[in-house]
């Protein structure tokens, strides 16, 4: 695995935002790679500049200084359009909020990504459900958000993140709204779906127990990364 | 994205919102109605105008007579006018060939005196037409029928003021001193015409002429009916001063009546012979449309034939009609610019609604075209609706007023109704409505494009 190429490497990045006449540094150079069928968590407390990070790495926004390269595609200089076309067809999104829209049925939220991309309906649909059935909601497919648990509208979400096949998946608090007990199910389901489609997963948490779930850890501190845990080591080793 | 989700998506949104939706689509129904029926007003108007107008003439042919005929006109250029170029089947030819020509149709006039029973009339013109001009020209019979050819010996049609010019002989009544109207059935009673008016005259008076001749009176003809056209003693139209008849029949009698004198109204040599063959008094070439005519007289004129059209006027009036309409129009639009500031309001709101949504979108990685295109989809689809709803108000609307109007002067002699809308009014206003949506949903779509992902990312 270490020979691989890295599908994130970030070098020296730094995000400063001004607050009135005060600089406030988000991120404070921040380095490191990523590689294919990891699952990193990030894990701070608020105001540490993780979320900071997650945006910058799904080019929602702009770094101050510093590059971050994604498959081989550095996201620093992309223009806006370019970037919502790479997220179109190389990264997954999983929100706190979990954020289907709620006019559309389960199916059609998953499909939504596919809808961007310009996919016919029958395509779309075919794989949608081949997604639903990924995250054992087939029953539901054609329930709208609000006939859904908390629960079942994350794991839409997370079918949605799928169905792209993305290089990438991005997930953002994804349990930060859920309880503890379906919040267990939701990291188990991420967790198996990582492991069965040798898929890339970073998870952002200020939850240090659910980052128990990764690869490896950042711990990251004002802007800065203190330490990176890696679990496989340990588990390897038994402790 | 394919075009059919982008519009399923648009529309699914504006079925969200139905009553914000609904609102803003009588905003838009109000304006297109009123542009609609304001302008709808004016074309009704400048088409009764126009119909006004070609009662007292053909509006799409120009006249073409004779340059030594002695006939000008106001505003006539005269100055390439050729004093040689006479009216013979060859400048019927001729003209035909110009463009947008339709028809060039010869005439053949001339002063008589008629007489009837103790009335006479001096001076009146007798036209020779063709079969089937005055047909074409929808010229109304109040009895009889229009003349047509009958074997060299002209039948008559008088114009419905004829009897208005003539008078009494002996107690000289006539129609406009006294106002009695000569008692003459012109269907039934005879009348006579004498078509050489100068010798009348010369025999009236007993003067011997230049060559010492002593004059003789001037041979009668009597001539029957063939029909009288429509109209009171003093409803003026183009045709009702005049008399009609086949102009094959006037040739040959004029032939016969003058022998070699000299025919009156005919063109002379420069020594004031007249010429063996018999020119026609004027030609009307027509042409197909209104627009043509100023152009196509300027034309003619250029050839050294003396033209003369009402163009000038036509196009007075019609550009008094076009700010007429231009008025009437800016109202409607001034309802519909209201409609607009609607529409782009009901955008915005929108836009304030979904920040998380178009967020959302963006973060799945929805293209920033394909969202401005969902607002400017949202925005035309209601001009769209708005300017069919409208449309169909002004029709109903339309249908209303000319019912009304047709109730109150349908003895006025409107015709067609006041409100019209042509097929062309129809298709711009729904055009117009959805152009008007689309630029209203611009800004708003502009907004919607530049909203940042961020939102989606924030939790409340």
């Amino acid at each position: 695995m270490e020979e691989k190429k890295p599908v994130i490497r970030v070098k020296d990045l730094y995000k400063v935002y001004k607050v009135g006449d005060t600089k406030v540094r988000a991120l404070n150079g921040v380095s490191f790679d990523i590689y294919r069928g990891e699952f990193c968590a990030i894990v701070g407390a608020s105001g540490s500049g993780k979320s900071t990070l997650l945006n910058m790495l799904a080019g929602l926004e702009k770094p101050t200084k510093g590059e971050i390269v994604i498959a081989g595609e550095h996201m620093e200089t992309k223009s806006e359009n370019a970037l919502v076309a790479f997220r179109r067809n190389h990264i997954g999104f999983i929100f706190q909020s979990f954020n289907l829209l709620p006019t559309m049925t389960a199916v059609e939220n998953i499909a939504l990504p596919l809808t961007f991309q310009g996919m016919d309906k029958e395509k779309r649909t075919k794989l949608a459900k081949q997604a639903i059935k990924m995250v054992g909601l087939q029953k539901y497919s054609r329930h709208k958000p609000t006939q859904m648990s908390g629960g079942q509208q994350q794991r839409i979400g997370v079918a949605r993140a799928l169905v792209v096949n993305p290089e990438i998946i991005f997930a953002d608090e994804p349990t930060g709204n859920l309880d503890s007990k379906t919040s267990e199910e939701i990291m188990g389901l991420m967790r198996k779906v990582v492991v069965e489609n040798n898929q890339t997963l970073i998870m952002v948490t200020h939850d240090n127990h659910l980052a128990e779930y990764a690869d490896r850890i950042f711990h990251i501190k004002d802007g800065k990364i203190l330490k990176i845990e890696d679990k496989r080591l340990m588990r390897q080793t038994g402790t | 994205m394919k075009f059919r989700d982008l519009l399923r998506l648009s529309t699914s949104n504006l079925f969200k919102r139905k009553l914000r939706t609904i609102l803003t689509i009588l905003g838009v129904t109000i304006g297109v109605a009123s542009i609609v029926v304001m302008v709808s007003l004016g074309l009704g108007l400048s088409r009764s105008v126009t119909e006004e107008m070609s009662n007292y003439g053909s509006l799409t042919s120009v006249e073409v007579r004779d340059a030594s005929s002695g006939y000008y006109y106001m505003g006539e250029d005269s100055q390439d006018v050729d004093e040689n170029k006479h009216l013979d089947d060859d400048a019927i030819e001729e003209l035909k060939a110009l463009p947008n020509v339709v028809d060039v149709i010869p005439m053949l006039s001339i002063d008589v005196m008629i007489k009837s029973g103790a009335y006479e009339g001096n001076y009146i013109t007798l036209y020779g037409v063709p079969d089937g001009y005055l047909e074409s020209q929808n010229v109304e019979l109040a009895s009889g029928t229009y003349p047509s050819e009958n074997g060299g010996v002209p039948s008559i049609l008088y114009g419905n003021m004829i009897l208005s010019q003539m008078y009494n002989e002996k107690t000289q009544s006539g129609y406009w001193y006294d106002g009695v109207i000569a008692d003459v059935d012109l269907m039934n009673d005879p009348v006579t015409f004498i078509l050489d008016q100068d010798a009348y005259w010369q025999y009236q008076v007993g003067e011997t002429g230049e060559d010492g001749t002593v004059p003789q009176m001037p041979k009668k003809h009597l001539f029957e009916t063939s029909g009288v056209i429509a109209g009171g003693p003093d409803e003026y139209s183009s045709y009702s001063y005049y008399m009609y008849c086949n102009i094959d029949d006037l040739k040959a009698v004029l032939k016969r009546n003058f022998k070699n004198k000299a025919i009156p109204g005919q063109p002379t040599t420069k020594s004031g012979k007249p010429y063996k063959q018999l020119y026609y008094s004027q030609l009307k070439v027509m042409t197909d449309t209104m627009d043509h005519v100023s152009d196509l007289q300027k034309e003619i004129s250029s050839m050294g034939y003396s033209a003369s059209s009402d163009a000038e006027w036509i196009s007075q009036q019609q550009k008094t009609m076009g700010y007429i309409q231009l008025v009437l129009g800016g109202i409607g639009a001034v309802s519909l610019l209201v409609a607009a500031i609607g529409i782009a309001n009901t955008m915005m709101m929108s836009i304030y609604e979904r920040t998380k949504e178009i967020g959302i979108m963006k973060v799945l990685g929805c293209d920033m075209r394909n969202i401005q295109g969902m607002f400017l989809i949202e925005a035309g689809f209601i001009g769209l609706i708005g300017g069919v709803t409208g449309l169909a108000i002004s029709y109903g609307l339309s249908v209303t007023v000319n019912f009304l109007v047709a109730n109150m002067a349908g003895d006025m002699g409107i015709s067609g109704g006041i409100s019209y809308i042509p097929l062309w009014l129809a298709l711009m206003s729904l055009v117009f409505a959805v152009f008007v949506g689309m630029l209203a949903g611009f800004f708003p779509s502009l907004r919607a494009m530049k909203l940042s992902p961020l939102a989606a990312i924030r939790n409340e």
